[in-house]
């Protein structure tokens, strides 16, 4: 099914508004909110010489709209300031943290839809039966857990107690070293592959257990739901009964016409829960020392890098409106009766 | 109300699991209340002493959730902390609700520049993930149970606008609207007598769902060190606690979580119930058999 040109120009308008928008929030709270922004700026131990720098360059001394203006000159020309814990800018900073991230969200959220889905059709056909209040429970268990606990508790549990999976960074200093694994485009499971290093990648994998597993608790939970309220639905329509009587295979009416129904909008849901995945990345890689965007952004919120707090927010933001473009777009793609 | 009342509470007794929810609900927020009562360690909850060859003790009869680095009980942190997550919640909720309502009426109904502008500004909010731009609010205001409840609020109400909008909206071209127009009432009486009372049900569900999400975030801001400042035992603060203790007392960070759990667990079901109860579309689906 094509999409207009239209649609996609006017989506992409629309993003570039957005970001603006989040843009002008994190003005607001870092600038326009504190008595002082420059102290916020320059970090606690800064003299009164590099305090008075700092006014100058976010151009404190001028009328508000002036330092909108500069604020947003600087955004778009790739200086967001340095991290006060790291010594550099931001940006590099970001670009350095962020395969971590997408490899574990990515994964996480693959996972996620398809063993969701599946969940989802099992509770749907055995609608009311024990199997489908297990999976409902547990659905609503998990989407209501703690992140960060469930992360500690992985953690006690796998590589405290039974010693069966590491935890902490993407690969084990000796893995490295013996295998002679070197990162080339950070995106370590790529990596690997590239180099045919097949000990460093069940390495890497093994680190990635613990932390794709509570990442994906929240899709999951949404997935599954979704997917069985939307199947039970679909499986009442007069359609699928009238393909019941015509004595269509079980299997096929499920696979061909109910998951139809059900996948446009599932993906419309688990591009919601986006959101709260990458936020719950922050806690994950805190909780695992995974060295990704969460886990820059959590070192950053412990050690007051507000520099660095504020451009990692504003980033993860953005990648947040770029997804909901995504999604929305294959939301269009799969189900042609969506119009915006 | 009676009525409602007692029909409500057959609907849920059929229904173990959302009563289940319910119960746990009662339960917290009955502990929430009288929590400072009940405490039979005051200064262990509140965190005013200390004593080290208490400390790192595991769960016993004497203290059910064991002790912290500091020699405290934690059941009776966990107690107290039950207090804050119902305090910050509950006020995170209803004052998200009423700026939301509000907001949502108004450009929903009345509209025109004002009401594209609020939208606007809606929508500007709901461009960060949910917990991220309060994460940076919290940073910038500085830790405390006010200003967690602020920062939470602040990036709260958009959800609330943006839902009152899409049902006044809906409401508006309803018939009855039309009809009333029709007799000469003033917008302000259509307004009050009929776009309110009709359009708040979605929204006022959607607040009983996000109760559960309200205590989780808060405890998720306590956790990363921007939220509730020590000694309040907060449960996010809690958990952090036991985090660099987590190989030799893991009773620091378990208990906390898991009474986290089961609350959030309990608000979600009964938020559940709710929305079953006041939808009959949902409520009787036909047998499905495939």
């Amino acid at each position: 099914m094509p999409i207009s040109k239209e649609y996609i120009i006017k989506r992409i308008i629309m993003l570039f508004l957005v970001v603006l928008g989040v843009l002008i929030i994190a003005f607001i709270i870092t600038r326009v909110i504190p008595a002082r922004p420059e102290l916020l700026w320059v970090g606690p131990r800064a003299t009164i010489e590099q305090i008075e720098r700092a006014r100058k360059e976010l151009h404190l001394d001028e009328p508000i709209y002036v330092q909108l203006y500069y604020y947003l000159k600087d955004f778009f020309s790739g200086n967001w300031g340095i991290s006060w814990r790291t010594r550099q800018p931001i940006l590099s900073d970001i670009f350095t943290y962020l395969p971590a991230t997408l490899e574990l969200t990515i994964t996480a959220f693959l996972l996620a839809f398809v063993l969701g889905v599946v969940l989802g059709i099992i509770a749907a056909v055995n609608y009311g039966k024990l199997i489908d209040r297990v999976i409902s429970v547990f659905s609503i268990v998990i989407a209501s857990t703690p992140v960060f606990w469930l992360g500690l508790m992985l953690q006690l549990v796998f590589s405290i107690w039974f010693k069966v999976l590491p935890s902490g960074m993407r690969i084990s200093t000796e893995v490295a070293i013996a295998t002679g694994f070197k990162p080339i485009t950070n995106f370590y499971i790529l990596d690997a592959l590239i180099q045919l290093n097949i000990q460093a990648l069940i390495d890497i994998l093994k680190h990635m257990v613990l932390p794709v597993a509570v990442l994906m608790m929240y899709p999951l939970g949404l997935t599954i739901r979704t997917t069985r309220s939307l199947a039970i639905e679909s499986l009442q329509e007069v359609y699928v009964k009238a393909l019941q009587v015509w004595g269509l295979p079980r299997r096929l009416i499920l696979y061909k016409y109910v998951l139809k129904n059900v996948v446009a909008p599932v993906v419309a849901a688990l591009g919601l829960s986006f959101g709260y995945t990458i936020t719950g990345a922050l806690m994950v890689e805190l909780v695992f020392v995974y060295p990704g965007i969460g886990y820059y952004i959590g070192m950053a919120l412990l050690s007051f890098d507000y520099p660095a707090i504020l451009g990692g927010i504003i980033f993860v933001a953005i990648i947040y409106s770029l997804t909901n473009l995504v999604v929305d777009i294959i939301h269009a793609w799969i189900d042609p009766r969506v119009k915006f | 109300m009676n009525v409602v009342f007692k029909e409500f509470m057959k609907f849920l007794i059929k229904r173990p699991l959302y009563f289940a929810g319910f119960i746990i609900v009662l339960i917290f927020i009955v502990v929430g209340s009288i929590a400072p009562y009940i405490l039979t360690k005051p200064e262990d909850a509140w965190g005013l002493t200390y004593d080290l060859d208490k400390a790192f003790k595991p769960p016993s009869p004497e203290h059910l959730f064991g002790t912290d680095a500091l020699g405290r009980d934690m059941l009776n942190r966990v107690i107290l902390g039950s207090r804050y997550s119902l305090l910050i919640a509950l006020s995170v909720v209803l004052l998200s609700l009423a700026i939301g309502v509000i907001v949502g009426l108004v450009s929903g109904y009345i509209g025109g520049a004002v009401g594209t502008v609020l939208m606007r500004i809606t929508d500007m909010f709901l461009a960060y993930p949910p917990l991220l731009l309060a994460i940076a609010l919290a940073t910038v205001l500085g830790r405390g149970v006010v200003t967690t409840i602020i920062a939470l609020a602040t990036t709260w109400w958009p959800w609330y606008a943006r839902l009152m909008y899409i049902t006044v909206n809906s409401v508006k071209s309803a018939p009855y609207v039309e009809a009333a127009k029709v007799i000469g009432l003033s917008r302000w009486a259509i307004m009050t007598r009929y776009i309110v009372p009709n359009s708040l049900t979605p929204v006022i569900t959607q607040a009983m769902l996000d109760i559960g999400s309200a205590i989780l975030e808060a405890a998720s801001l306590s956790f990363l060190g921007v939220g509730v400042p020590p000694p309040i035992p907060e449960w996010g603060r809690l958990i952090s606690e036991g985090w660099q203790y987590i190989g030799r007392a893991y009773w620091i960070s378990l208990f906390p979580g898991l009474t986290l759990l089961i609350t959030v667990v309990g608000f979600n079901l009964f938020g559940d119930a709710v929305k079953e109860y006041l939808n009959p579309r949902l409520r009787n689906v036909a047998q499905v058999r495939i």
